[in-house]
């Protein structure tokens, strides 16, 4: 820990500059190959840089850097864990750094900045880089195709042999899905900052991204590589596109290495992403995910399982904690909840009795795989599913640890009319079964207008704490974490010496 | 999951199921006790309800259990006051 934290710190201060050559902190500190130290980035929801940086702490021992592109975060860590990198849940992507210039300077004039690029490609230190991708591949040569489900699914081909935690990984992706948000979107949110992304290989142009399911790599050893350049670019002061940032650096990339351009079945994936001054070439350790957007999706609104984890790190869940979804949906978080939180008991619960049923389907998949996967004589998840009313829970009041949903924006799902009514019955009623002092509610929101004004008429009872900006769908959209104050919940009928039950 | 375990309601609706071997109540120094954590672990997390029906304990009203799933929607009147 004490080399890695070391490499860190060095790597924090080291301001690099494009004539340079290798500045790889850690290829000083290499002695052998097995205590490779390598800087990944990890990219990740917009507004949670922080939690990932958490669970980065907790689960690796590695500190993080949180770059200015938003969503990503950047760590250094031995080799030897890349294969537990790849089972933190608060990211999506992740990326070997060959090389990151902290204050790139662009020539004035387009061929200029191109014949940059091109130079670049062959002073880069590519070759630890590679030697961790090559490590990185090994892990997914078994990976199954990813299919689009249905939604009865646990049909799914589940691998034997190195069965490295990034097959689990990738599995529970499918079962918890993504919503229709483009991965893109959530790196560049402000509009007024030009931005482009484009793939290049060779002399192509960047077409419409193959939106079929991903490609599996089960060739074994390929004599030539392919692979194909991705570029990243956002600022307004470029003179030049992501396109023919592209297609240049990769043409550079081809004659250096002699590899084989090819856009949809790649091996290597080589990122140039450019964030005004800041410019960072990478190697891609997982698929990159423009293509995300039409893998399987369980219901319309479904969240995604990386946005899932990330609000339920900032309810801080504790052992024996009870944990509710009162609008569950497909159930993506109450899912991602019991396999991170299994000493707490998740319910899922939903009016909608398609959304229950997808939630229990998706609970049964994920039952039958843990019993294949771990093989235990015993199962068992700590999580069930109801159909309820989020207005009148079959909950008794006061016996819930923590709240954590993705209210209806109104958009998809419901209409911001209705939100004016919902929000404050739907907050009433969670401050009922919500544990006084100590319960907590994490809550994700587009309709930040509505719920502002529901919460400040609640005030009694909830005290909001924290409020995390992120992008969700394309949408801006807010997710309040809120903690119950020690005020007891008073039913209004008992206000009134009545004292009625519905249950 | 033990401390939050209300047993009075576990133990009855253990004993409409007529299952057997139910503990009690936790008993003395049950975090090391292996056949009493796995037989509670198998009460709480492996038995299911799926066709069934669950009746409130004050009101009387009864609510449907249909694949694993109980139905806890109040109907119009039941809503009204």
């Amino acid at each position: 820990m004490c080399d890695i934290e070391e490499a860190t710190n060095q790597l924090l201060d080291v301001n690099l500059h494009e004539n340079q050559s290798s500045v790889q902190v850690t290829e000083s500190d290499l002695r052998s190959e097995s205590e490779l130290l390598v800087t990944i980035g990890a990219t990740g929801p917009t507004g949670f840089e922080q939690t990932a940086a958490d669970e980065v702490r907790e689960k690796l021992g590695s500190s993080c850097k949180i770059s200015r592109d938003r969503g990503k975060i950047y760590f250094v860590i031995s080799v030897e864990s890349l294969a537990q990198v790849h089972c933190l849940r608060s990211v999506d992507n992740l990326f070997v750094v060959v090389q990151e210039f902290q204050d790139y300077q662009f020539k004035q004039i387009k061929e200029e900045v191109l014949k940059d690029f091109e130079d670049l490609a062959g002073k880069l230190p590519w070759s630890n880089p590679l030697k961790v991708w090559k490590i990185n591949a090994s892990f997914k040569k078994k990976k199954a195709k990813r299919k689009k489900i249905n939604q009865n699914l646990s049909k799914e081909k589940i691998n034997n042999g190195q069965e490295v935690k990034i097959n689990q990984r990738n599995v529970k992706k499918e079962f918890t899905s993504h919503a229709l948000d483009s991965h893109i979107l959530d790196y560049y949110e402000n509009p007024a900052i030009k931005e482009e992304v484009s793939t290049l290989v060779g002399d192509d142009l960047a077409s419409s991204k193959d939106e079929t399911d991903e490609i599996s790599k089960e060739e074994t050893e390929p004599q030539v590589l392919k692979f194909r350049v991705t570029c990243n670019r956002a600022g307004e002061k470029h003179c030049f596109t992501s396109n023919e940032a592209a297609r240049d650096f990769g043409g550079a990339v081809q004659d250096y290495f002699k590899w084989k351009a090819d856009m949809t079945n790649f091996d290597v994936e080589v990122l140039l992403n450019i964030h005004d001054n800041e410019v960072i070439v990478g190697i891609a350790l997982t698929e990159e995910s423009l293509h995300r957007r039409n893998i399987t999706h369980f219901g319309p609104t479904t969240l995604r399982s990386t946005l899932a984890y990330g609000m339920l790190r900032l309810c801080d869940p504790l052992p024996y904690d009870i944990i509710v979804d009162p609008m569950c949906g497909t159930g993506a978080i109450p899912i991602e909840g019991a396999t991170e939180w299994t000493d707490c008991f998740h319910i899922a619960g939903d009016n909608n009795p398609l959304a229950v049923n997808r939630a229990a389907n998706n609970i049964a998949s994920l039952l039958t795989k843990s019993q294949i996967k771990e093989g235990k004589p015993s199962w068992g998840l700590p999580i069930d599913a109801v159909q309820w009313d989020i207005c009148n829970l079959p909950l008794r009041t006061g016996s819930v640890d923590i709240i954590v949903t993705d209210l209806p924006f109104g958009k998809r799902m419901g209409s911001k009319k209705r939100n004016w009514n919902l929000y404050p019955a739907c907050l009433r009623e969670m401050s009922r079964v919500c544990t006084p002092t100590t319960g907590r509610a994490v809550l994700l929101t587009q309709d930040t207008k509505c719920f502002t004004k529901a919460l400040s008429g609640m005030r009694h009872v909830w005290r909001k704490v924290d409020t995390v900006w992120v992008n969700v769908g394309g949408l801006r959209a807010a997710v309040y974490v809120l903690i119950r104050t020690p005020q007891a919940f008073v039913h209004p009928s008992e206000q009134d010496g009545e004292k009625g039950t519905l249950w | 999951m033990i401390p939050k375990v209300e047993w009075a309601a576990f133990l009855e609706v253990a004993d409409n199921l007529r299952l057997l071997q139910v503990p009690k109540g936790p008993v003395e120094g049950y975090e090391e006790n292996k056949e009493f954590l796995r037989t509670t672990h198998h009460l709480l997390l492996e038995v299911e309800v799926m066709e069934g029906t669950l009746q409130g304990p004050e009101s009387g009203h009864m609510f449907p259990i249909s694949h694993g799933i109980p139905n806890m929607l109040l109907s119009e009147e039941e809503t009204e006051s």
